[in-house]
């Protein structure tokens, strides 16, 4: 029997998204962040963390928002993710943290697949804690897909 | 199962290396009583664990090497150089064998027939006349005792208190039923009445009859725990099958402690008795006792290394850090204590990259051993001479560097070194000699070859250039000119094609190969006197030495090694330059703008650094803001989500916590170029 | 309570294969990479059911090692055996006379591992 999954949500412009906690490893404040030549606009660059070097990545822009403005909420969520079966770290830069929480699996509902705004593939479900629609993301395919994510409004 | 396997084979790599060394060694030193120990005891591990993950072959195999070794270390055979080259043509065999991809080939399977022949061949021809006569008789009875079959009578009486010793002689008893058909006869005449039974006291005894094809010495061994604790007899009663002999089941039925005469009265052939002494020979065995030869390594895995290494470069960072801050604050005693760290952290350092690396060691074994066979297949008298094997290096990098260098030690013995006779010719001592020798210099390891040989002839490779139309005939080389052709793709100075490759065929493949390892290769030659060639190998790919560069708040580190030379330049006199190929000390140096190829806002100062990079035998300048110093740092990966970045080695920490990117310059020219030719192209 | 076993050989395959066996079939395993090494188990305090060693190992070899554990008045009554091929007569005599239980053959198979075990521990 499936009991209570615990997520991390995070704002990104508008929208509250949901990830689950066993990926995140560290919330971050923003450091200064040396950028990478030559690489994606959304590739922010890198960081140093305690020694480990992270490359941070714009999730807004990921998801097709306007860039990222720093401000003094914005943090990085270290993502531990899979690329082609090794595991490997990621910050994502956004907004502003949100809250941990625990949800039931039977208070998930499937993404909505029609008139959705974000690609289906990414978006595992979806739950609402009180007026809040809240977007629970499979935080791999987020981070490995290359492309940008795309939007429809 | 299958990552055992692997494991074994990794281990069994590691031993047979180890081996081959001391075959070698054994060449120098045939005395040497703890090579001879070392010898018999790889073997002797190869045979265990070979049989333990299905490597029969293996073990078949070194069981004939280990029971040679064990004559040679009782000293009943000596180390001779025919034993020697049967053990090093076993060594290869053994690496073939381990190798499930050709282990049942053709050719291994004929050359391991082969080999076991020549190696009974040696196990018999030592031996004195009475050894032979002894094998004789012992392959007899070996073949006959494998058909036949022969009966015993066994008594077996434990002593009432063998518990106590953590023995179960039920155990003992069960054990002979896997030597072959048993009658057991428990006697338990001596059990008392329930009241005064003590669990802890031994009341049975045994009579066994039992019938086997295997030696007397294989029941004793069942009985080795227990015989001091026991009362225990074992008589051969016949040289046949008696188990199904009515009589003697029927008298042990009937009568305990039954007398041996009387049971043997039961078959027709009496033999006699045959107890064996089990005391003499005990102690005749224990004289042959031996030490084992002292090995003081252990295994770590690589990630651990990994994390520590991590750690003691963050260390590096913390510090620098802090050495910032003190200089900042500037406390005498705060100073004092920075420095103090300081030092431990580089001592830290120093240590945590010597566990990390291993000593070039590892692979010179393998280079006397080209050297010894490919100088015998030339007819030539050369010697190894080695200096500074202790010196260390990144596993890795020294597994990428074997190859070139056995390809240079090739070129030595082929090319090089010239027969005996044009030696004597040309006043040479008639032996040759290869020298390699390997030595730290900053964080980088020099390996050099250099031989007595030939050299190079400056007038010969002219020659050839002509021949090929690369120069003109009026054109005179210089000896760097030279050099540099050496490295030019598909150049060569031989004039026959033998089976090894000539000098020039490959060195430009060498080089590609040695810059894989961000190293550097050098010649160096002079004619009649012969060839020394250098290689320059980070110590590890962990680590570089590096100089700090800047581009407006950006700071990159680019390989020392790369660098053939800084030159200031003002920006105003760049611009003017055509096709951006600046003159810098006579050389026409094409150059790219770093802030633009980067795509960096801002603009150049007027006084910025010209960096030449050594790429492809030329120099290529990249232009950089300014220098900012040297730096040795640890070298980390900036993860797998910029795995097409190229350009980009990875990163390291600086002082102040931020990350500088460290430049590939090789591929970063190599991109730059792309990008220029698809331009014109456009 | 799981039986707890230590485990000597200097080779790091054979030593996974006894590891895994055993942790398979319940033991509790502790592992010795050479004669010396294993020695830091005898401290007094480890409780060691059965001793498995190989014979032939750097540093320190199974012989010295059965012996150094017989003469420590708390390991002096714990089970020992050895791994040997059957070549070994000499070697199997040492090591009884060094204080050994019992021996197992090499090469082995699981079964006949854990069949060898059960003959020692009760």
């Amino acid at each position: 029997m499936k009991e209570k999954q615990t997520y991390l949500t995070f704002v990104l412009g508008n929208e509250i998204f949901a990830a689950d906690i066993r990926k995140a490893t560290n919330i971050i404040e923003v450091l200064p962040i040396t950028k990478v030549p030559r690489s994606p606009e959304y590739m922010k660059g890198v960081i140093n963390v305690r020694g480990i070097v992270l490359p941070v990545i714009d999730t807004r822009m990921k998801f097709g928002m306007s860039p990222i403005k720093i401000t003094k909420n914005t943090v990085i969520i270290n993502f531990n993710i899979d690329i082609e079966g090794e595991q490997s770290d990621v910050g994502a830069l956004v907004d502003a943290p949100g809250t941990v929480i625990d949800i039931s699996d039977k208070d998930i509902s499937p993404p909505p697949h029609i008139g959705a705004k974000y690609k289906s593939e990414l978006v595992i479900g979806t739950f609402k804690i009180k007026d809040d629609f809240i977007m629970l993301l499979d935080i791999n395919k987020v981070f490995t897909l290359d492309e940008l994510l795309e939007i429809k409004i | 199962m299958e990552n055992f396997i692997k494991k074994f084979i990794e281990e069994a790599t590691d031993l047979i290396n180890a081996l081959e060394e001391s075959v070698l060694s054994l060449e120098d030193r045939p005395e040497d009583k703890e090579l001879i120990n070392e010898v018999f005891r790889i073997m002797h591990s190869l045979k265990g664990s070979g049989a333990m993950f299905g490597f029969d072959k293996i073990s078949d195999f070194t069981h004939n090497m280990e029971n040679i070794y064990d004559e040679v270390r009782n000293s009943e055979k000596q180390i001779t150089k025919k034993l020697l080259d049967i053990t090093l043509h076993s060594v290869d065999h053994l690496r073939n064998l381990l190798n499930v991809n050709i282990a049942e080939s053709k050719e291994v399977v004929q050359k391991h027939e082969e080999l076991n022949r020549k190696i009974e061949e040696f196990l018999k021809s030592g031996r004195t006349e009475k050894q032979k006569t002894d094998t004789r008789i012992n392959q007899q009875t070996t073949i006959t005792s494998g058909e036949q079959f022969a009966s015993y009578y066994i008594f077996f009486e434990p002593n009432s208190d063998i518990f106590d010793n953590g023995a179960n002689p039920l155990y003992t008893v069960d054990d002979l039923y896997e030597l072959g058909e048993c009658k057991v006869f428990a006697r338990t005449e001596k059990i008392p009445h329930l009241g005064k039974y003590d669990y802890s006291t031994c009341y049975i005894y045994w009579e066994i009859i039992l019938q086997t094809s295997l030696d007397i010495y294989e029941i004793e061994d069942v009985f080795m725990f227990v015989e001091d604790d026991c009362k225990l007899k074992i008589q051969k009663i016949s040289d046949t099958k008696i188990i199904n002999n009515k009589n003697i089941i029927d008298a042990l039925s009937k009568e305990t402690k039954i007398d041996i005469s009387k049971l043997k009265s039961f078959v027709t052939d009496i033999v006699v008795d045959n107890i064996v002494d089990e005391e003499k020979k005990v102690s005749d065995k224990i004289k042959k006792f031996k030490q084992e030869s002292e090995i003081t390594s252990i295994r770590i895995a690589t990630e651990k290394i990994d994390q520590y290494i991590n750690l003691v470069s963050e260390l590096v960072s913390a510090h620098a850090s802090l050495k910032l801050f003190s200089t900042k604050i500037n406390n005498s005693e705060l100073n004092e204590i920075a420095e103090n760290i300081g030092n431990i952290t580089e001592e830290i350092r120093d240590n945590a990259f010597n566990i990390s690396l291993i000593p070039i060691e590892n692979t010179i074994v393998r280079f006397r051993r080209l050297v010894r066979d490919l100088s015998a297949g030339f007819g030539k008298n050369i010697e190894f001479v080695t200096e500074g094997t202790d010196t260390r290096i990144d596993k890795t990098l020294l597994q990428i560097i074997t190859e070139p260098l056995m390809h240079i030690i090739r070129n030595c013995v082929d090319h090089g070194i010239e027969k005996e006779n044009e030696r004597i010719a040309l006043g040479k001592p008639p032996k040759g000699k290869i020298f390699l020798r390997a030595y730290h210099s900053g964080s980088n390891v020099h390996i050099e070859v250099s031989d007595d040989g030939k050299g190079i002839d400056i007038n010969k490779v002219t020659k050839k250039a002509v021949e090929r139309g690369l120069i003109n005939f009026n054109v005179v080389l210089s000896k760097e000119d030279v050099k540099n052709m050496i490295f030019t793709p598909g150049f060569s100075t031989t004039d026959k094609v033998s089976d090894i490759s000539g000098r020039g065929v490959g060195m430009d493949i060498l080089k590609r190969k040695i810059a894989e390892a961000r190293g550097d290769i050098d010649i160096d030659f002079e004619k009649n006197k012969g060839t020394k060639i250098t290689l320059k190998i980070p110590i590890t790919l962990a680590m570089i030495d590096g100089l700090l560069v800047k581009i407006g708040e950006s700071l990159y580190i680019v390989q020392l090694m790369a660098i053939s030379k800084i030159t200031d330049i003002f920006y105003s006199e760049l611009k003017k330059t055509k096709k951006n190929v600046a003159v810098i000390d006579g050389e026409q140096i094409p150059f790219y703008f770093m802030r633009e190829e980067f795509e960096i806002s801002g603009e150049y100062p007027e006084e910025n650094k010209f960096l030449a990079i050594k790429y492809k035998n030329k120099n290529v300048g990249l232009v950089f803001d300014s220098v900012v110093g040297e730096y040795q740092t640890v070298l980390k990966s900036i993860g797998k989500l910029y795995k097409d970045h190229e350009m980009i080695a990875g990163a390291t920490i600086l002082g102040d916590g931020t990350v500088a990117l460290v430049l590939d310059t090789n591929k970063l020219i190599t991109k730059f170029s792309d990008k220029g030719q698809q331009r014109i192209r456009n | 309570m799981a039986k707890t076993i230590l485990i000597v050989d200097d080779s790091e395959s054979i030593r996974e294969v006894v590891n895994f066996t055993l942790e398979n079939a319940g033991y509790n395993v502790l592992i010795g990479i050479d004669g010396r090494d294993a020695l830091k188990f005898f401290d007094g305090k480890t409780i060691i059911d059965l001793l498995i060693t190989d014979l032939y190992m750097p540093n320190m070899n199974g012989i010295e090692l059965i012996k150094s554990v017989r003469a420590d008045p708390n390991y002096r009554r714990i089970p020992i055996l050895f791994l040997t091929t059957e070549s070994q007569r000499n070697k199997k005599m040492q090591a009884k006379h060094a204080g050994a239980t019992g021996w197992i053959i090499k090469p082995f198979v699981p079964a006949k591992l854990l069949s060898a075990l059960n003959k020692v521990l009760r």
